[in-house]
């Protein structure tokens, strides 16, 4: 259906006049044929366009308003109209997409957008489903999806005002990747909000892990950490320590080994540290890993680090992931610098062992995705000012080793242009602030530097990808749906008396 | 109330006669100590016997003990573990249990929604609820565990017991990381002592709302390593709460570790030696490890016999050695760590490359070689086209 006649313009800023009552929308997508293939556009502008004057137009409406409420123009469909502002996203020729780089002739009819369009929009060899093709606020039964192996190891960034879908859109893509034998998600999740869905999806009893310090449901882990597993270098970019503070772990983990936190503790014999230091250390420790320890030198563990348990959590964790499972640890109830903790013991494991990985073993391993929910906690300006932590190890050189990161956020003007740089894939949902759009638009893999009021207008649930995987910067919807839990086939208790 | 836990007694598992022996004497040993104790009931948390059919000898030896125990008026309350479970419930277990000799107390019904409401068993004397579940080999029994009935049995009031023979996630020692685990969440919460087997350790832990986890560890070391670190059998005694570890030491046991590395298989011969001559080895059980990779002469060049001759001499019971980890540079093969036979093949030719030279390129004149050389004979090829056409092929990357 002809939807406007392209009248003028420039690359990238095509005029389009509108056709009477073919309402144009922000972010619709159009097609103009040309001779040789088709060029796919999209509105990122829409103002008025006249025939009349401003005075006669001024003059019109108010003879409307104060003398005749029923005075109509003459020919009005061709003297007042809208004109609409359009870039070119892509030039499709045989079902390549490619990009633009010519532009359509004069007075090209523009028309609206159909599946058969976007046929070009194959299923790539490691999909991971985003949503589906949006044309303005319409939703066509175009599923995209892209190739998750490379997209989430080279880091994704989601970023969005709150409730405009950000959860319900890392629900699917957990979902998603639940059985995908690609990808292994790592779910730090401080609001304890995503197995609760992802509970009922038919592989979550052999796909899902999930850890909690609260009543764990059946099958689900208590989450213990034992102290042995802690080292030194897992407080980066946790605990502020001093450089005298920081040597003293230090000494304590080469003298102590595995017991280091256990001699810091119990006080146990330490040269060269001013008591002072040894003091503060020790404190630190005990309120950060909520331990005691009494007169006669026992330790006591109120919190999630044990003394007993959880030897191999950490161990596990990353088993599971390499065996392409999706872990979910909830940190609901703890304190932000405890779940930077967990996260970077875990990272830690992570990233050393895929370090030591040749070429071709990596081919074989799934690329394994930390899901950080409030991103700037850990990527933030202020954070990484103080040191690097792991994290933003992971945002640089995560990628030679199959590690990414989902960085969720509302904020990403807070993270540092050159981890955002880092992050290739960029999941836009709606924001209202100006400069968190300048910061997304700046560092986008695609040219969006027209889409700052197409970003403004994006309604819960539509959003805006743009990545060096996608053909160009794809408007989607993310789709909201209702699972239900699968009932299993009987099963036998073969051994049982029964 | 005062109660025995035993786990994990592999009656009839060495091979090696006089381990086995000693496996006997630990079992045996441990009922005594019971009786001793005069305890309430015997819990054994699985793996009474190795296997589900066991050799008469270990029959025997199980029926003896076990009637020894009835006629002092003690109950036995047993599971079946991964070792002595069967599917179809066909094994001696189900005999000693119908000869009144012990009480399966995995039981209970199915119910209309498939799942699993267990039943408790509960002793006359002391009124303490005693239910479990079963292992399996593999953790399979964690998906019966996915289909219990937990309501009824955590609303229960009194004194409850839980058996169980699985390895918990929580709870797994570091060095049996890559042991299937299951999550403590699955198993009912609020008994007062969860009975644990299958997980060759000692421990005793509370996670959140399930008190009183203990594995008491196996009532005789299971293989070398098990030896080297436990050293003996133990089992428990729980009276009025109090958790106590009763060790069973039938045999003392000496463990003799050497290190290897860079040294001569007559220097690692005398280590081994002098440590057998500094240690009192009289009635032990000695397990000699030896580890690393010698500078000169294989690990074959070590006389063990004369060194298991002169533990004998010193009246030793057992000897037994380790060497897996003990290798030498001659022995050393080449490791090859590619996934598909062309980059295996790739990278032994790069390795061997250099021993003789025919071209500029012999890693890929070799590589040709052996694509021509795998050639097969074309469907209606005569057999000598099939060979003029090899040579030429031959000939012509031989002369290039």
């Amino acid at each position: 259906m002809t939807k406007g006649l392209i009248i003028g313009g420039e690359f990238g800023n095509i005029l389009v006049r509108q056709k009477n009552e073919q309402a144009l929308e922000l972010g619709e997508l159009m097609i103009a044929d040309t001779s040789n293939g088709q060029m796919l556009l999209q509105v990122f502008d829409l103002l008025y366009g006249s025939q009349l004057t401003q005075q006669h137009l001024e003059l019109i409406s108010g003879l409307k308003l104060e003398e005749d409420e029923k005075l109509e123009l003459m020919d009005a469909k061709l003297r007042t109209y809208v004109l609409a502002r359009l870039k070119n996203l892509a030039f499709v020729s045989k079902q390549v997409a490619r990009s633009a780089k010519t532009l359509p002739t004069f007075f090209t009819k523009v028309r609206e957008i159909e599946a058969k369009d976007v046929s070009f929009l194959t299923t790539p060899l490691n999909p991971l489903f985003l949503g589906k093709l949006r044309s303005g606020s319409k939703v066509l039964e175009v599923p995209v999806s892209i190739d998750g192996r490379l997209a989430l190891s080279h880091h994704v960034l989601i970023a969005g005002t709150t409730g405009r879908g950000k959860s319900v859109l890392m629900t699917n893509l957990l979902w998603d990747a639940v059985d995908k034998d690609f990808a292994a998600m790592l779910v730090l999740d401080p609001h304890d909000e995503y197995f609760e869905k992802l509970q009922k999806h038919p592989a979550a009893r052999e796909q899902i892990v999930y850890y909690t310090p609260k009543s764990p449901p059946p099958g689900a882990r208590t989450l213990k950490i034992n102290i042995n597993q802690l080292t030194p270098r897992h407080f980066d970019g946790v605990v502020d320590w001093s450089d005298a503070q920081k040597q003293a772990l230090h000494a304590y983990h080469q003298k102590y080994k595995d017991s280091w936190i256990e001699a810091v503790l119990r006080e146990q014999e330490i040269r060269d540290f001013h008591e002072g230091t040894l003091a503060v250390i020790k404190r630190t420790l005990m309120l950060l890993l909520r331990l005691d320890v009494d007169d006669e030198k026992n330790i006591s563990c109120s919190g999630i680090f044990d003394i007993g348990a959880g030897q191999t959590t950490i161990p596990d964790i990353v088993n599971a992931l390499e065996q392409c499972k999706t872990v979910i640890i909830d940190t609901s109830s703890f304190h932000g610098n405890v779940e930077i903790l967990i996260g970077s013991m875990i990272a830690n494991m992570v990233l050393e062992r895929h370090k030591t990985y040749s070429l071709q073993e990596m081919k074989t391993k799934p690329v394994i995705s930390i899901v950080l929910e409030e991103a700037p906690r850990v990527l933030g300006k202020d954070v990484l000012e103080r040191g690097p932590n792991v994290f933003s190890t992971i945002a640089r050189e995560g990628r030679k080793f199959n590690v990414g990161l989902i960085a969720i956020t509302q904020l990403p003007s807070l993270i540092p242009r050159e981890v955002l740089a880092n992050i290739n894939t960029k999941i836009i949902l709606g924001i209202e602030l100006k400069p968190e759009r300048q910061a997304i638009i700046e560092s986008a893999a695609q040219d969006l530097s027209s889409d700052e009021r197409m970003i403004a207008s994006l309604d819960k649930g539509e959003a805006i990808v743009t990545s060096n995987f996608l053909s160009f910067a794809m408007p989607i919807k993310i789709l909201h749906e209702e699972h239900k839990v699968v009932v299993k086939a009987r099963q036998s208790f073969g051994g049982l008396k029964l | 109330m005062k109660f025995a836990h035993l786990s994990d007694c592999h009656i009839g598992g060495w091979r090696e006669p006089k381990l086995r022996d000693a496996n006997t004497k630990s079992f045996i040993l441990a009922i005594d100590t019971c009786l001793k104790e005069k305890v309430d009931f015997i819990l054994i948390s699985g793996d009474l016997f190795n296997t589900a059919v066991p050799g008469i000898e270990s029959l025997r030896m199980a029926v003896e003990q076990l009637k020894k125990v009835k006629d002092s008026g003690i109950p036995v309350y047993y599971i079946a573990g991964s070792h002595d479970f069967s599917p179809s419930g066909k094994t001696m277990l189900d005999v000693l249990e119908h000869a009144g000799l012990a009480v399966n107390v995995a039981r209970g019904e199915e119910t209309f929604d498939n799942k699993i409401k267990l039943h408790f068993t509960v002793d006359k004397k002391t009124g303490a609820k005693i239910t479990g579940m079963i292992g399996k080999k593999g953790g399979l029994e964690t998906n019966y565990y996915y289909q219990l009935a937990k309501e009824h049995l955590e609303k229960e009031p009194g004194f409850k017991i839980f058996l169980f023979h699985s390895a918990l996630a929580e709870l797994k020692p570091k060095d049996l990381e890559e042991m299937d685990a299951m999550a403590v969440s699955l198993m009912p919460a609020g008994f007062d002592y969860y009975a644990g087997g299958h997980v060759h350790v000692v421990d005793r832990q509370n996670i959140g709302a399930y008190k009183n986890i203990v594995y008491p560890g196996p009532i005789f070391p299971n293989n070398f390593s098990e030896v080297e670190k436990l050293k003996h059998g133990s089992f428990v005694i729980v009276e009025d709460g109090n958790i106590q570890h009763v060790a069973l030491p039938v045999h003392p046991t000496v463990c003799i570790s050497v290190d290897g590395d860079g040294k001569t298989a007559t220097e690692v011969e005398a280590l081994v030696k002098q440590q057998l001559l500094k240690n009192n080895l009289d009635n032990a059980i000695v397990a000699i490890r030896v580890s690393g990779c010698l500078k000169q002469g294989r690990p074959a060049d070590v006389r063990w016999n004369d060194l298991f001759h002169d533990a004998y001499a010193k009246k030793a019971y057992f000897v037994m050695k380790n060497t897996n980890a003990f290798t030498s540079k001659e022995l050393q093969v080449i490791m090859v760590k590619e996934a598909n036979v062309e980059e295996v093949e790739e990278s032994l030719l790069k390795q061997h490359a250099g021993q003789f030279k025919l071209s500029p390129n012999d890693v890929e004149l070799a590589k040709k070689l052996m694509h021509s050389l795998s050639a097969e004979k074309a469907e209606g090829e005569r057999v000598a086209d099939f060979d003029s056409r090899l040579h030429s092929e031959l000939d012509k990357l031989l002369e290039g």
